[in-house]
């Protein structure tokens, strides 16, 4: 920084200090709309990038694949088909089914500052447009949470029944390089060289990346919640081998029990993230967190993530879902502002009215409190079944 | 047993952005980690009493728009900047008079501009010189300056946060300086603060 620019540096205005008490307002608001959000966390963050995010929220995958073509109406049972041979062909206008199990670690910071922990659980099935062009649906449902290791269970991890319809806004332009559309994946490299430099590519743009972190990050991004053709699975199974700091593990297990090899890799939050891949179809088994040193917060050894991906199959049309939850995370950046619900009696209203352009759109919180209509059937003794809570009827398409 | 702070602490924020797909509520620790900041780029650019509601809204609409985050980028401060200068942005009529009210009391007192060795900026008031020199910007030209110039912003960070490449960012500034200084009068104002300036 020079000349002018130092000029302007030089004679900033002085800032006054961030009041605690607005400060403490603006967080409580903050944790307001991310508890809120807890229900439909899926539907307003765009769900669908969550799944590029790897680390806690998502997915995980395994194979088994089940051609099962156009749905009938039946819910297949849960059991995994190894893939022998019958590799997926879907066409453009269908959609990839895939239906896992997952744990993650859940984090919470209460009121206070407190924070709690757990490891949440939940069986998924989410549709994708086979080419991007449609939007997907997803499908959660709670299931019984598991204490973090060496902990007891929160009290806020009783509320966990339940299931959840979520809209996945499918927007192939905006998401670029980050695409995990079927059409996408099969464009990507079927040569093990080449695919490696797909997960070093968009390269980091921060001062501090791990490229290496980043690469395997990718990699688990491709394979969760996602069907890849049997070249690429081939050519990204060897690929990740290569990452510095990744190791293969034979014989470890995902939630369902199947054994696979395991490439993990040390994050620098003091665990050991695994993919689990078949050792010969390479199908995405499921993943795995260990923790490994003092950073994870955790005995060592405990595992703090374990999933199944379960069954991957086509169908030609979505399940009827009216009530699933929006995904806003198609829609341009900039986005509305949002008002600032304010309390009544914050000083914080007192905005200065005249001289505030804001267009606030009040934006419909209400209709965000889309009670799911749908009562946990699982059962009161809180064993709940792995089976979906809706009848899952594709409405075959023309 | 680690306590979580101790583990949240170590975390960068591309990694907490992450839990917070699952975790809502461990946004917060973004809020905590960088709050301050934003909200002094906020005072500085609309005032304190904006500052608090720009915050605020910064950081709604961080968290609401996570699941687009870059998460091989493990600082989200140029992300935060970003939404920051976009959020400033809504409130541009308050920031133009607020400009044009510190250009004003540089007008009133011409003698300002030499009490720059003692305290140059004074609370809550930026030169007026600069003040008018900024009322010359068109308004992205002005965004950019400030994030360098005012968060201290590297030139990549800026062009990460304005969602431009690097190379545009370097050519506008280009444009920009000239600007500046045609704005200035044609001579650095502080030029004999800084013997090395040529």
């Amino acid at each position: 920084m020079d000349d002018e620019i130092r000029t302007f540096a030089d004679g900033r205005p002085s800032a006054p200090p961030y009041e605690p008490q607005a400060r403490a307002r603006a967080r409580e608001r903050l944790l307001a709309e991310a508890r809120g959000g807890r229900r439909l966390r899926l539907p307003r963050l765009g769900w669908q990038t969550a799944a590029a995010f790897g680390v806690t929220v998502v997915l995980v995958g395994g194979v088994a694949v089940a051609l099962s073509g156009q749905g009938g109406t039946e819910i297949r049972p849960a059991t995994s088909v190894v893939l022998s041979g019958g590799e997926l062909n879907p066409r453009p206008d269908q959609f990839i089914l895939v239906e896992s199990d997952t744990m993650y670690g859940s984090h919470s910071v209460d009121a206070s500052g407190g924070q709690t922990r757990y490891l949440y659980r939940q069986h998924r099935k989410i549709w994708k447009s086979v080419d991007g062009s449609k939007d997907g649906l997803l499908l959660t449902e709670g299931q019984e949470p598991r204490p973090w290791p060496g902990e007891p269970l929160p009290a806020d991890a009783k509320s966990w029944r339940g299931s959840e319809w979520n809209q996945l806004a499918s927007c192939p332009d905006l998401r670029g390089p980050y695409r995990d559309d079927y059409a996408f994946l099969s464009t990507l490299p079927t040569d093990a060289t080449a695919m490696r430099d797909r997960l070093y590519q968009p390269v980091p743009k921060g001062k501090d990346v791990n490229a290496d972190a980043a690469a395997f990050t990718r990699a688990g991004d491709l394979v969760r919640e996602n069907y890849l053709p049997k070249p690429q699975r081939d050519a990204l199974f060897e690929a990740v081998k290569t990452i510095p700091g990744v190791e293969a593990a034979e014989g470890v297990a995902d939630s369902s029990g199947r054994v696979g090899v395991a490439l993990g890799r040390v994050a620098d939050w003091g665990v050991r993230e695994e993919l689990i891949f078949d050792p010969a179809a390479h199908t995405f088994l499921g993943e795995r967190q260990v923790a490994v040193d003092a950073k994870a917060g955790a005995p060592k050894d405990s595992v703090l993530a374990l999933t199944a991906q379960l069954d991957v199959s086509v169908v030609d049309a979505l399940p009827d879902a009216p009530d699933a939850g929006a995904d806003a995370s198609c829609t341009p950046e900039t986005q509305a502002p949002t008002p600032i619900p304010s309390e009544s009696g914050s000083t914080t209203a007192e905005l200065p009215a005249a001289e505030a352009t804001i267009t606030f759109t009040p934006e419909p919180t209400s209709a965000f409190a889309v009670e799911s209509t749908s009562e946990p059937e699982t059962g009161p003794t809180g064993t709940p079944e792995p089976t979906v809570t809706r009848t899952v009827t594709p409405t075959p398409g023309s | 047993m680690v306590s979580v702070e101790d583990t949240t602490e170590t975390l960068d924020d591309s990694t907490l952005i992450g839990h917070s797909m699952g975790d809502p509520e461990r946004f917060a620790a973004l809020f905590d980690r960088h709050a301050d900041e934003i909200h002094r780029y906020a005072a500085r650019r609309l005032g304190a009493e904006l500052a608090d509601d720009v915050t605020g809204e910064v950081f709604l609409v961080a968290f609401r728009g996570r699941g687009r985050y870059d998460r091989t980028l493990p600082d989200a401060r140029p992300w935060l900047y970003g939404i920051a200068t976009k959020v400033v942005s809504q409130h541009r009529r308050a920031e133009r008079r607020r400009t044009a009210a510190m250009a004003r009391v540089g007008a009133d007192r011409p003698g300002t501009f030499d009490e720059r060795s003692a305290d140059r900026v004074t609370a809550e008031q930026l030169q007026p010189r600069l003040a008018r020199a900024l009322t010359r910007l068109s308004a992205s030209e002005r965004d950019l300056l400030l994030l360098v110039a005012w968060a201290d912003l590297t030139y990549e960070d800026a062009a990460r946060a304005l969602g431009v490449p690097v190379g545009t960012v370097r050519s506008r500034l280009h444009r920009l300086r000239v600007k500046v200084r045609r704005a200035l009068g044609g001579i650095d104002p502080f030029a004999a603060e800084e013997p090395q300036h040529g």
